[in-house]
């Protein structure tokens, strides 16, 4: 029975893909490294999503390696979410992984309100498609222009320009991840703190105008390697 | 590998007590936050991110331990905790028992309380934070996160405590939570004081009382992407009340604001008219929002008016200043008949089965935990109700023939249409 008219309050979806690297060079320890970070952010990000009634979070996977596909491709729920594990071979069409989740973000089938997706770019390497043929289609995208874009560097080979061509924020730079701790950290951070930031933007100290999503301070890398078999 | 997730250890209040940590309850922006032991006693721990951990945080730690809580609903930093090496610091609180759930909880519906409990933690909120303003602070947080609340009772607990600042003075600290801050605040005209607290606190009641938020109707419905810059426009350079008399342009939109469309009628005209002094004069007049005070003596005789629906037992309001029409149930339809009303001085109180007088009735001092009266069934006579002396001092009451009889205490006043009260200094009318 319930005391009151009305129900929950009104939300906006916000819609979380994960765009992961699969190529040959990833595997082994990085794609172990990948599935395990996310494995462990994933209740950390389900109870950021409780605390904000305003929200729906829903999260899909993409990956790719020669090609890309989706790995999740329905918009799932944050609290039904689980994380099925990469596997990792082929090269590194990241262009076309761009092109993916920008025909994913054309409204339809986004809905005409939400909030700012966040996107989360994993790499260990560099592209071998045409990648800026993938950015130009994302930023041509109002939803792709709108969302908060993130770049984790795996490993010190990754292409830092591309990532943070990608991100194309005026302060923020790839986060590169040395060793497994730094990307448990990491994607950590972006499935939480930016996911909050999108969603209901935490106390702030000050506001910035140049950003459309006002991002909490990144979490510094561990200075020393605790295990010399923990570096990639 | 769960690196992320080590307890912290060695840590010690100032007074080199140990603070054994046992668990991890939560994190946030600044820090994080653990349930600990400390000198026998279960606490909570809120301990900084290292980058957090600044200087001037530490000293307004120190400030507010030493000045102490304003009420016991502020769960208030008691005692500066410090790492064994390093800059990290932090404080115990007392820890929020299980009975209190998130707002955020209540938002999403995850509980849900009746009318009288929503009532009752808007008045204690506005009640603790009247207090800790005329204690020279301001909080310059108010938002959902910051409140907790028993959804049985509304009693409330305010957390976050360590943004609390003397007023006038914040030029560092956090400027609040969107959706919370006052418009000045938004714009970058202003720095957090009482004066931007009194809007966020309207916000949290509205959030409470309506299920949404005062500024989010039609424009807000078209806007596709709320970011940052459409925020800023929303609720800070173009806000507009959704009930606005002056101006329909915002209204809720059926399909998505429909908590506000079906609360905003049905509560009594004096609670709609504080909302709208603090949605509309108070959007542009930093000085002309309601006061904490007059939350304080609204929002009890909201509660008041509180009555039960017969047919299926919700709770509805009886607004004693539109008396035309008579009061159907928002639930099942049903007419709502009224129950016996005492009127003392300006209020009208409805004589539920279990409603109970506090001092407040009778003296007006804001003081709802002393009970004075309770309505009760005659003894062997369950048919016939009275108003009974729960006070030490004797009552008299008066009939409608003029005859007059006493009411010792424990004694009742029947529930009888002219029957005239006299509780000491204050005079109670009672009608069917």
């Amino acid at each position: 029975m319930t005391e009151l008219p009305g129900g929950p309050i009104a939300t906006r979806p916000l819609h979380f893909i994960f765009i992961a690297d699969c190529s040959g060079s990833m595997a082994g320890g990085k794609i172990q490294s990948l599935n395990q970070a996310v494995r462990e952010a994933l209740p950390h990000m389900q109870d950021v999503a409780k605390g904000n009634p305003n929200a729906r979070v829903l999260v899909r996977v993409v990956r790719f390696a020669s090609g890309a596909q989706w790995h999740v491709s329905q918009p799932t729920p944050v609290e039904e979410f689980s994380w099925t594990d990469l596997s990792a071979d082929g090269s590194t069409d990241m262009g076309l992984a761009l092109k993916l989740v920008t025909e994913a973000l054309k409204t339809p089938p986004m809905s005409e309100r939400a909030l700012p997706p966040v996107l989360v770019l994993l790499s260990d390497g560099s592209p071998t498609d045409d990648f800026n043929s993938g950015l130009k289609d994302l930023m041509a995208q109002g939803w792709g222009k709108k969302a908060v874009r993130i770049a984790i560097a795996i490993g010190e080979d990754a292409n830092l320009d591309v990532l943070q061509r990608f991100m194309g924020h005026p302060e923020l730079r790839p986060l590169v991840a040395q060793t497994a701790r730094d990307l448990v950290k990491f994607i950590r951070w972006a499935s939480t703190a930016v996911l909050q930031s999108a969603s209901a933007p935490a106390s702030q100290a000050r506001l910035n105008p140049n950003v459309n999503v006002p991002l909490p301070a990144p979490p510094a890398p561990s200075p020393t390697p605790p295990d010399a078999n923990d570096v990639w | 590998m769960r690196v992320t997730d080590e307890l912290p250890r060695g840590l010690t209040t100032v007074s080199g007590e140990r603070v054994d940590v046992e668990q991890r309850l939560g994190a946030g922006g600044q820090g994080e936050v653990y349930r600990v032991r400390v000198g026998g006693q279960t606490r909570a721990l809120k301990l900084y991110h290292a980058h957090m951990a600044t200087a001037s945080q530490r000293r307004d730690i120190e400030r507010l331990v030493l000045k102490g809580p304003p009420t016991p609903h502020f769960l208030w930093p008691l005692q500066l905790v410090v790492a064994p090496s390093g800059p990290r610091f932090g404080y115990v609180m007392a820890l929020r028992e299980p009975r209190f759930h998130s707002s955020e909880d209540f938002m999403a519906r995850r509980v849900v309380p009746g009318f009288r409990a929503l009532i009752t933690a808007g008045y204690e909120l506005a009640s603790a934070f009247l207090k800790l303003h005329a204690s020279g602070l301001c909080y310059r947080d108010i938002s959902f996160g910051n409140v907790f609340f028993d959804p049985r009772t509304g009693d409330v607990r305010i957390c976050d405590n360590d943004n609390v600042d003397i007023t006038g003075s914040g030029q560092g600290g956090v400027l609040g939570t969107p959706r919370f801050m006052a418009p000045e605040v938004v714009r970058g005209e202003a720095v957090p004081s009482s004066e931007t607290d009194r809007y966020s606190l309207a916000v949290l009641l509205f959030y409470l009382l309506e299920g949404g938020h005062p500024l989010e109707g039609a424009r807000e419905a078209g806007i596709r992407c709320l970011d940052l810059p459409a925020m800023n426009k929303l609720y800070g350079t173009e806000p507009l009340y959704i009930h606005d008399p002056a101006d329909d342009s915002n209204r809720p939109v059926p399909g998505i604001h429909d908590n506000p469309l079906a609360f905003h009628p049905l509560y009594p005209e004096a609670l709609r008219r504080l909302f709208l002094q603090s949605f509309s004069e108070g959007l542009r007049s930093p000085h002309r929002r309601v006061m904490e005070s007059v939350w304080c003596r609204e929002l009890p005789r909201a509660r008041d008016a509180l009555v039960y629906c017969a047919q299926c037992a919700r709770q509805c309001f009886h607004d004693g200043e539109s008396p035309g029409g008579a009061l159907r149930c928002w639930s099942c339809g049903a007419p709502v008949r009224l129950p016996p009303r005492l009127r003392v001085g300006q209020r009208l109180i409805l004589l539920n089965h279990d409603t109970r007088l506090y001092r407040d009735h009778l003296h007006e001092d804001q003081d709802f935990e002393e009970v004075v009266a309770e309505v009760s069934q005659k003894p062997g006579d369950p048919g016939r109700w009275g108003l009974r002396n729960l006070t030490t001092d004797k009552w008299t009451f008066t009939r409608p023939d003029g005859s007059i009889a006493d009411v010792p205490p424990g004694a009742s006043v029947p529930l009888k249409t002219g029957n005239v009260v006299h509780f000491g200094m204050a005079r109670g009318e009672i009608r069917e």
